[in-house]
């Protein structure tokens, strides 16, 4: 640990977020990296916690969604990949390095499923759809709840999977967005059965390998991802200047990971979570406790219609205390917590009233597309596409699209940055 | 009703159903196999120690049917194919089990014909696996078919191997007879014996509280019967009564013991009723099976009895409308 406590401590000793190191560990003295020693008592937590798990009858699963929940939001949190702060780099900034690692996850999901899935169905072409892939319905509902998680993530600085990751930098929006989610979740329960009964319940789902054979839908993501790409690689900023080769531990612990390679690891966590426990998700947990809370509290209709049978992230009701997904999300706050920590980032701040406002409205937005979009930018957009649904790449322009629009809305009335 | 004419129906039935389906009925009803017996050979159930020598055999087909989408993908038995209970194995517009033709299909895919030996697990302790065995026996695979005991659970816990590929098998050629209606029970001969019109034994295998009427449905699931209780004249064994807690089948002697004390000892035609006939197979497998009694499943159970208009039930715990 000595190489990388000593400068760590070092560079971010007058920086304010060490009031919040202190906060946790006590007063900070000038060379004991407390910061580092928290962050590592976290993770082992984490590991004891994931050797827990494993230990009991049936919690290899659990023990399993716990570890990719925290080596996913170790990533997150490393690679600060946020759908929207890339989007509005590339809007605003100019800068399409985010995005283009959006488009890496993509591309290294949608390859890696393919060998997961052919493995699974060799034949792709019955009636049949892989098992637990999210792969919904396209339609016009679709199309609405794309757009308006996207409003959502402009209106609340991101999007659910980000927010959950800043809870662990300890955003002040973050903990705002995410009871608006869960009232958005309640939301879109309660106007679900008119939505289903008009629209959902005819619209195809439709499964590109299906058609495509898999070779057929790898070619044609790959070539959408390259023709996405391509227009993005010709205005990368030019390079600043030869910078110094950082030391290993430093490069992974403490500096900030190009967003692409964050946007590999996120493809193969999200084809090694396919393969063992199911595809990447963050708000089955949320919906499922949204619904269970607001059925006790007699506000949902007495019967969903249709919703449990769609794939997606399920919020059908639960009894057991842990579930996979609750940890997979308990997992990617704690270690982006861990990471936040050990690299300086953890940086409370009291929240504004502005704050909080934009983050229950925003998060009250993402919840209602996150409910009838059946996911969220993770669940449908990521999982979606790499498993060859159509309904992904929907969201996924119907997200981009409702966010480009309310930003532009936002900063012309001044509203947004 | 004086006891006199039930025992002369029960003589009638008797002379009159061996008439009904006499060949299909022969070997679930054979004595010999009252016995359950070590040699893999004639046991029904095979045990995981002797599955997993013998997953290279030749002629022997393993077949998972698990409720839970996924489990199959993520990790099977080395050798095993999937079936999947909900598509392959039922009709899927209608209520009924696969006609002759798609089953002849899912056989054909499978490698199955009537020479090879079938292993069928699952998930849930069996209940589909048992299931896919009792839909099997329909079609006349019957001595060849057997259920791994303990199942997907025992297997796992015992830490032995999984596999995520895919199996090849060389397809049959098996053809798919009409259903033999001798193994399955239908409403009319329900409402039969509920009527005392017929001397067989009803064994309704769910929980004493959907026995009782107290609830309509396990927790969990949806209320799909209009009336709560039960079929009168039936007795309530729950299924995992015939079950260790390792999932294993309990031996030939205990389970005679068990069900003799329900007033069940296999002198009478028995038929097995539980919510939608699939943890009743369970049962269903347990008689017929391991214990050679005379058993049908009803697989239309409370889903179809407690909707019927106009027929007995026995509402123990005295609901209206699953209330008080």
């Amino acid at each position: 640990m000595r190489p990388l406590t000593g400068p760590v401590a070092e560079r971010s000793a007058p920086r304010p977020q060490d009031r919040a190191s202190a906060g946790t560990a006590g007063r900070a003295p000038s060379r004991v990296p407390y910061r580092v020693l928290a962050a590592l008592a976290v993770a082992a937590g984490l590991a004891a916690w994931a050797w827990w798990l494993a230990g009991q009858p049936g919690g290899a699963r659990l023990a399993l969604s716990l570890s990719f929940g925290a080596l996913f939001g170790f990533v997150l949190q490393r690679s600060r990949f946020c759908f929207y702060c890339q989007w509005r780099d590339l809007l605003v900034e100019g800068d399409p390095r985010g995005l283009l690692g959006i488009l890496a996850a993509l591309a290294a999901g949608v390859a890696g499923y393919a060998v997961v899935l052919g493995a699974w169905m060799p034949d792709p072409s019955g009636t049949r759809l892989p098992p637990d892939a999210h792969i919904g319905p396209v339609g016009p509902v679709l199309v609405l709840a794309g757009a308006v998680f996207g409003a959502g993530m402009a209106v609340s600085g991101s999007c659910i999977s980000a927010h959950l990751y800043r809870l662990g930098e300890g955003s002040p929006t973050a903990p705002f967005a995410l009871v608006g989610t869960g009232l958005g979740f309640v939301l879109g329960f309660a106007t679900w059965n008119p939505l289903y009964l008009a629209s959902v319940s005819e619209a195809p789902v439709i499964w590109l390998p299906r058609h495509l054979g898999y070779a057929g839908s790898l070619v044609l993501a790959l070539t959408l991802l390259a023709a996405l790409a391509w227009p993005l690689l010709h205005r990368l900023p030019e390079p600043a200047g030869p910078r110094p080769r950082p030391e290993p531990l430093r490069a992974v612990f403490t500096g900030r990971w190009p967003v692409w390679l964050g946007g590999l690891a996120v493809g193969a966590i999200g084809t090694l979570a396919y393969l063992r426990v199911g595809p990447l998700g963050v708000t089955a947990e949320i919906g499922g406790r949204a619904r269970q809370a607001a059925g006790a509290a007699g506000l949902l209709p007495a019967r969903l219609e249709g919703l449990d049978t769609f794939r997606g992230c399920a919020t059908a009701l639960r009894d057991a205390v842990l579930t996979p997904n609750g940890l997979f999300v308990g997992g990617l706050v704690l270690a982006s917590f861990a990471a936040a920590l050990a690299a300086g980032q953890f940086r409370p701040a009291r929240p504004t009233r502005g704050q909080a406002g934009r983050g229950l409205l925003g998060g009250v937005l993402l919840g209602w597309g996150a409910m009838t979009g059946l996911g969220c930018s993770v669940g449908t957009l990521l999982s979606g596409i790499m498993a060859g649904a159509l309904s992904g790449w929907v969201f996924g322009l119907a997200m981009f699209a409702g966010a480009a629009g309310t930003l532009w809305l936002g900063r012309r009335t001044g509203h947004l940055a | 009703m004086p006891r006199l004419p039930a025992r002369l129906l029960a003589l009638v039935a008797g002379i009159l159903l061996p008439l009904t389906g006499a060949a299909a009925q022969e070997p679930a009803a054979r004595p010999g196999a009252a016995a359950a017996k070590d040699d893999a050979k004639e046991s029904p159930l095979v045990s995981t120690e002797w599955l997993e020598k013998n997953l290279d055999a030749k002629s022997l087909r393993i077949v998972e049917v698990s409720v839970e989408p996924g489990v199959f993908e993520r990790g099977h038995i080395p050798g095993a194919q999937n079936v999947v209970w909900h598509t392959d194995l039922v009709d899927t517009v209608s209520r009924d089990i696969a006609g002759p033709d798609k089953f002849t299909a899912l056989a054909r895919r499978l490698g199955i014909d009537r020479t090879t030996t079938v292993v069928l697990y699952g998930d849930n302790n069996n209940w589909f696996a048992a299931w896919g065995a009792w839909v099997l026996a329909q079609y006349g695979l019957v001595d060849n078919v057997k259920l791994l005991d303990g199942g997907r659970r025992k297997w796992e816990a015992e830490k032995r191997p999984l596999d995520t590929r895919t199996t090849e098998v060389a397809a049959s050629t098996f053809t798919a007879p009409a259903p033999s209606p001798a193994l399955r029970a239908r409403f009319g001969d329900v409402l039969a014996v509920a009527r005392k019109e017929r001397d067989e034994q009803i064994l309704d295998i769910r929980s004493p509280d959907e026995f009782s009427g107290k609830v309509i449905a396990p927790p969990g699931v949806q209320e799909l019967a209009i009336r709560a209780g039960h079929i009168p004249g039936s007795v309530n064994v729950p299924w995992a009564k015939a079950v260790n807690p390792d999932g294993t089948i309990k031996s030939p002697a205990e389970l005679k013991a068990l069900y003799a004390a329900a007033g069940i000892d296999g002198t009478k035609p028995i038929i097995t009723s539980c919510r939608i006939g699939e943890r009743s197979s369970h049962s269903w497998f347990v008689l017929s099976r391991i214990l050679g009694y005379q058993a049908r499943n009803y697989d239309g159970s409370w889903t179809e009895y407690g909707n019927a208009v106009g027929v007995p039930v026995v509402n123990l715990a005295g609901t209206v409308w699953g209330g008080k």
